[in-house]
Formats: structure tokens, C-alpha cells, sequence
């Protein structure tokens, strides 16, 4: 779903090189047909083997976690039984007519329920049946973050299968995974530096005006370097933007928005607002629509990192074989004077 | 005559070698303490300060006596409630049952909420997540991007400071990866050669004879070209480099060794099954859950549903043994994750070395048939 976006620009960028190899059209022809097959089947294809991996991945938890039977559910039924067994009693024993007495002991019977619920909870019952937790969306979301390392933990596998499942679901996502964004960074990074070297140009165009710089525009392009600054830019409107998507979305204050963009593109994924208001207040497609539109987000997002990583780290070369050269230079200098120096006071002597 | 000099020269030169050589391995001892010591220690520390912070901003008084109120508040609400449904509204049981049972389920609903978001612990339990071992695990999780989650900052400031503290201090984790996974992988492929590959000793030799030879005829040649030039600087350089390299040939040796795929798979699948025998011992986990936690733990996924902590964050009764399985735990994280970085590493260098040679051999392949 993603790379066709930058099917057009890659293709575009990569034309005028195809032309400055062979001139024959029918060859050109052949040249872009090559370099588009290979395009899909890289780009797209680990896209398009993302995505099924996570879809798969969904079926399987679905199918496994779905049919384990519910110990945790069970024994807070039981509990709430025994509770209002309490009330009952109390009532027997009380009547209508002590209110003090039998608000006293109808209160102890909810402290109590309250604690064992509490114990309970903790060891990660979340007030929903198996069949409510493991909604399509919901498990689509779980094996994103397992195979993003995400690990959001609002969903968890509670059978030893499922366990099992998960370990080996890891072992072979995160490769996948890895391979994926290695890619995408290095697409949206050539897309990006084609981007930035075509308004470079333009704004340089229209500072100098022209006619002789048009002899120097095919050095230039490839020494065009994206400077890190504009990397961070681009990761800061893309943070917010899912800041103010997601605040409009799920109703969120800007700034728990902000900390879910920020924790889940740096894989740290604490869960906090996944779950919580969302499950509850909406319909199931609605709540299917955004879960999509989160996981469409992240695969981007994760994207965009890496092509931040990308040309920042070729930026930060630059800059450090720079640094190196002017210390180098800086060094000669110091030498040559104090040579220079030695040699005056040598002829003075 | 000439003998004698070059001898003396030699010995002159020996010895100045090895007063340098102490001075580069002192050297290099220092700036192995500043790089390596340092950086686990700037590790260590940020994360104890980040722990010192998020205790300060977190554990504000207020913030945990407002949810105990309101946990209490409903829980009078509901007595209230089916007192009043006990004593005027219904009169039959089975009216009353279901009645009960849909207070109830609300009541519940409404503890599950306070206690996974707001981190209630139950009544008459002091609500303590923010201890200085919870913190510090919850900034160890966040720099590693493992983020569990069973800790989360409620308040605003706690958010934006998680927020700043994850953006300097990923980096800073990276760097300590990139370093400590290098050097340990150095030294084991070091271990490596001096231990397995001693079996193999003859077709070491052998190669190591090829080798020298090759070396040898490179600096005759260089020797050749050196004497046609200029003659006692290109003694001199000569005599450097054959000392040079000799001791970089020995070097190299043990550094182009690559550790086979399986040896790396092994140390990880040792390293899981022996966290989770520890974590069993100290958490009382089955030996299925430590090793899940431990695999869940070490890729960084981090779900939560095990939390090391949770003797820890659950009753701080502050003992010692739990204080000591909290540092061998965070000790387990830090190592393990170096130790995953390691062996990556080493099986990407395995992986290059297969697929250069791969493609010698096809080289090789098609030239033969052209």
C-alpha cells in the first residue's frame, strides 16, 4: 500500500539516468520496464509480505488464543456470586430495620470482592471475554507490535500455545521486519533526496538565474546533501500529524496523543491509551477503521525513521570528514607559522 | 661493519619498541576505562537519575490519595445503592439477584478501570509503584525501548519528561550497544580461535605458513622497489614493517576467524533458558514463563504481562534479597541485550564471509566455462 506512492517519483528520478546511458528508445524502453518489475517485486513485494504476515499472524492468534476457555473470567464470576451471596445474607441476618449493621457488613463484603478483583486484574484480567479481546482488529494489531517490537501489552497471549506461537511468530517477523524498513529507508530516502535536490535547484534558479548554472546541475545532483536538520523537520510534522490525528480520532488531549506518536515510533510502546477508551464507547467499524488507520501510521512512520536514519548518518559523515579536514588544515597552518618562525629567528641569530 | 650497526640499531630499536609498546597498551588500557567503563557507567547513572526524576514528578501527594478517594466514594455509592434496593424497590428474590448482579458488574468495571490505568493496588495497600526499583526499571525499560508498560507516568509532566528522556537517552543506549557489542565480540571470536580452532591446528599452520609466504614475497618486492629508490630510509621503513606485520598477521588471524551461526544461536538459546531458570528461582514463574519473558524481554517487544518487578513493585517491604534480584535482574537486561547485539553482529560478519566466498566460487564457475 505504501511504496506506490513513490512508484511515480522513483521512476521519474531514475529516467533521466536510464537516457544518459542509451539512447535507443526501444532499450530505454526495456531499461524502465526492468527497473519497475524490480521495483515491485522488492519494494511492494516486502510491503505486500509485511502486511500478509500481520494478517496471517492475526488468523493464527485468533484461532489459537480464541478458543482457550476463560479461568480469569470464570473465577471473577465466581467471586461476584460469592458477594452477592454476602449481600444476601446480610439482608437475611439484618433485615431492613439495622441500616448501620447491615451497610457495615455489605461494605466489607465489597471490600473484600474489591481486593481479590484487584489481585486478579493485576495478573492481567482485563474485564473482557476472549471473544471481545480478540477481535480481528485487535490480534492485527498485537502481531504488529510483536514483529515491530512494539509490544504494546494491552493484548497478551495467555495459553502455553499461544505463548509458543508468539516466540516463533518473533523469530521470523523481526527479520522481516528489519528487511522491511532497511528498504523503505533507503526508497524514501532516494525519493526524499530527489526531492530536496529539486527544490534546491529551483530556489538556486531563481537566486542566480539560469543559463550557466544549467552545466553544473549534474554534478550537483549527486552532491547534494540533505542536511539533518531537514530530516528532523520531517519527523516533527510527521509526529504532528498523528498528534492531531489521533486527538481528533479517539478524543485524546494533545499531549497523550503526542506521547503515543513519540513511544510507539521509538519501539518503546507503553500501552496506557490503546485499550482503554476506545474498546468501549464505539462501534465495531469504526473501531476497525482506526486501527487501521493506526497500523498504516506506524508502518510509515517506522519508514520515515529509517530514512531519517539514512540521511542523517550520511549528513553526519559529511560534516565529520569536514571537521577532519579543517583540523587537518588548521594543524598545517599552525606547522607552516611556527616553521616559519623558527626559520626567522634562525636568520636573526 | 654494516652488520654491527644494523644489529645495534636493532636492539636500539627493540628496545624503544617495547618501552612504547607499554606506553600503547597503557594507552590504550586508559581509553578502553573512558570509552567502555565510561560509557557503562553514563549508562547506569542516567538511568539512576531518570529513576531519582521520575519518583520526584510522579509520586506527588495528591496524585495517589484522588484515586483511593475515588475508589472509596464509589464503593459507598454502591452500598448506598443497594440499600436502597434492599429496602424499597423490589421484593422479589430473583428480581433482587439480577439487580445485585448488574450493581456488582459495574462496581467491578469500575475497579478494573482504576486499577489498570490508574494503578490502584486495592484498598488499605499503599499505592507505591513509583519506589526507586520501579523507577528505575521503568527508565531502563523506556532507553531500551523494551517499555513494559506496567508503570506508566499519569501526570502531564511526567509524560513530556518520558518523552525528552526517551530522545536523549536512546542514543546513549545505542552507543553503549554498538560499543560493548563490538568489544565482546572480539574477545569471544578471540576465545573462539585460541580454543576450538587449536584442533585444527596443522591446516591453521598451514595456512598461517601460506600466508607468511605471501607476505614475505610482497616485501621482497617492496624491498626491490625500495632499494632501487632511495636506500637507508627504505631500510629503515622495511625493517618497520615486517615488525608491523608480524604482529598484525597474529592479530588479524584471530579477528578473520568468523564464528560459525549455530555457535551464536546457541549462546542466545543458553542465555534465555538461563534467565529463565534464574527468573524462575527469584519469581517463582514456571520455567515455560521465564523463558518467555526472557525472549519477550531481550528482542525489545516488551508486553508487560510479566514484569520482573513484580515482587518488587507488588510488596516493597523493602528486604534485601528482593533489592538483590532487582540489580541482577537490570544487570540480566543490560548484559543479555549487549550479548544479542554481539551475536548479531558475529553472524553478520559469518554471513558476509559465506556470500563473498559463494560468489567467488560463481565467479570462478563462469569464467571456467567461458
Amino acid at each position: 500500500m505504501v511504496p506506490v506512492g513513490d512508484k511515480s517519483s522513483t521512476g521519474s528520478s531514475s529516467a533521466p539516468y536510464a537516457g544518459g546511458v542509451d539512447h535507443n528508445p526501444k532499450e530505454r524502453l526495456k531499461e524502465c520496464c526492468r527497473k519497475l518489475v524490480a521495483f515491485m517485486c522488492t519494494q511492494v513485494g516486502v510491503g505486500g509480505l509485511v502486511v500478509g504476515y500481520a494478517v496471517v499472524g492475526a488468523f493464527c492468534f485468533i484461532q489459537i488464543e480464541g478458543q482457550a476457555n476463560d479461568t480469569q473470567q470464570n473465577a471473577v464470576i465466581a467471586l461476584r456470586q460469592n458477594c452477592s451471596v454476602g449481600v444476601w445474607n446480610a439482608t437475611s441476618k439484618y433485615n431492613v430495620f439495622h441500616r448501620n449493621n447491615w451497610t457495615v457488613q455489605v461494605g466489607d463484603a465489597l471490600l473484600h470482592f474489591e481486593k481479590k478483583l484487584a489481585l486478579i486484574v493485576k495478573k492481567g484480567y482485563d474485564g473482557k471475554t476472549t471473544q471481545e479481546t480478540w477481535s480481528f482488529s485487535a490480534a492485527l494489531m498485537f502481531s504488529l507490535s510483536i514483529f515491530t517490537m512494539n509490544g504494546y501489552g494491552n493484548v497478551v497471549p495467555k495459553t502455553p500455545l499461544g505463548k509458543a506461537a508468539t516466540v516463533v511468530y518473533a523469530v521470523f517477523g523481526i527479520p522481516l521486519y528489519v528487511l522491511y524498513f532497511r528498504n523503505m529507508g533507503k526508497v524514501l530516502a532516494q525519493t526524499f533526496r530527489w526531492l530536496y535536490t529539486w527544490v534546491y535547484q529551483c530556489s538556486m534558479e531563481d537566486k542566480v538565474g539560469g543559463g550557466d548554472l544549467y552545466n553544473q546541475q549534474l554534478p550537483q545532483k549527486s552532491r547534494v546533501i540533505v542536511p539533518s536538520t531537514a530530516c528532523l523537520w520531517v519527523l516533527v510534522a510527521y509526529v504532528a500529524t498523528g498528534t492531531v490525528t489521533f486527538a481528533t480520532l479517539e478524543d485524546w488531549s494533545y499531549m497523550d496523543s503526542t506521547f503515543f506518536c513519540v513511544t510507539s515510533l521509538c519501539k518503546i510502546g507503553i500501552e496506557n491509551f490503546v485499550p482503554v477508551g476506545s474498546v468501549k464507547d464505539t462501534a465495531g467499524v469504526d473501531h476497525s477503521m482506526k486501527l487501521i488507520i493506526k497500523f498504516v501510521y506506524l508502518l510509515l512512520g517506522m519508514g520515515i525513521i529509517a530514512m531519517c536514519f539514512d540521511l542523517m548518518r550520511e549528513d553526519v559523515q559529511v560534516r565529520v570528514r569536514n571537521l577532519k579536514m579543517d583540523i587537518g588544515l588548521c594543524f598545517e597552518d599552525i606547522r607552516l607559522r611556527a616553521v616559519a618562525v623558527y626559520r626567522r629567528r634562525n636568520s636573526f641569530d | 661493519m654494516e652488520r654491527k650497526r644494523s644489529g645495534r640499531r636493532y636492539y636500539n630499536k627493540r628496545k624503544k619498541t617495547w618501552t612504547q609498546q607499554c606506553k600503547d597498551y597503557l594507552r590504550q588500557f586508559i581509553a578502553f576505562l573512558f570509552s567502555n567503563i565510561g560509557i557503562i557507567c553514563l549508562v547506569v547513572g542516567y538511568t539512576i537519575a531518570g529513576a531519582f526524576m521520575f519518583i520526584f514528578i510522579e509520586s506527588a501527594p495528591g496524585n495517589s490519595q484522588g484515586i483511593i478517594d475515588l475508589v472509596t466514594a464509589n464503593r459507598t455509592g454502591t452500598v448506598a445503592r443497594l440499600w436502597d434496593l434492599t429496602c424499597c424497590s423490589t421484593y422479589y428474590e430473583d428480581d433482587w439477584r439480577t439487580e445485585v448482579q448488574m450493581h456488582l458488574r459495574s462496581f467491578q468495571s469500575h475497579v478494573i478501570e482504576a486499577v489498570r490505568n490508574f494503578s490502584y493496588e486495592g484498598a488499605s495497600k499503599e499505592m507505591e509503584r513509583w519506589t526507586f526499583s520501579g523507577s528505575f526499571l521503568y527508565s531502563l525499560s523506556v532507553i531500551t525501548t523494551i517499555g513494559y508498560g506496567n508503570v506508566t507516568p499519569r501526570t502531564l509532566l511526567g509524560k513530556l519528561a518520558t518523552i525528552l528522556y526517551a530522545i536523549v537517552g536512546m542514543p546513549l543506549f545505542l552507543l553503549y550497544l554498538s560499543n560493548i557489542g563490538d568489544i565482546l565480540a572480539k574477545s569471544f571470536k578471540w576465545i573462539y580461535a585460541k580454543c576450538c580452532l587449536c584442533r585444527s591446528c596443522k591446516k591453521r599452520r598451514k595456512r598461517m605458513l601460506a600466508l607468511q609466504r605471501k607476505e614475505q614475497w610482497k616485501m621482497d618486492m617492496r624491498d626491490l622497489k625500495l632499494n632501487t629508490g632511495v636506500l637507508t630510509e627504505g631500510e629503515e621503513s622495511d625493517d618497520e614493517g615486517t615488525t608491523d606485520g608480524s604482529s598484525s598477521l597474529s592479530f588479524n588471524d584471530t579477528q578473520e576467524v568468523t564464528v560459525p551461526i549455530s555457535l551464536c544461536l546457541t549462546i542466545m538459546v543458553g542465555y534465555i533458558s538461563g534467565g529463565a531458570v534464574l527468573f524462575s528461582k527469584w519469581e517463582d514463574w514456571e520455567f515455560f514463563d521465564g523463558s518467555y519473558f526472557c525472549f519477550i524481554s531481550l528482542s525489545t517487544i516488551g508486553f508487560g504481562d510479566f514484569v520482573p518487578g513484580s515482587k518488587i513493585t507488588g510488596t516493597a517491604n523493602g528486604s534485601g534479597s528482593i533489592q538483590v534480584s532487582f540489580i541482577l535482574c537490570s544487570m540480566y537486561l543490560m548484559l543479555g541485550m549487549a550479548l544479542i547485539a554481539m551475536c548479531f553482529n558475529l553472524m553478520q560478519q559469518d554471513v558476509v564471509m559465506k556470500i563473498r566466498t559463494c560468489t567467488d566460487i560463481l565467479r570462478r564457475i563462469t569464467r571456467c566455462k567461458n
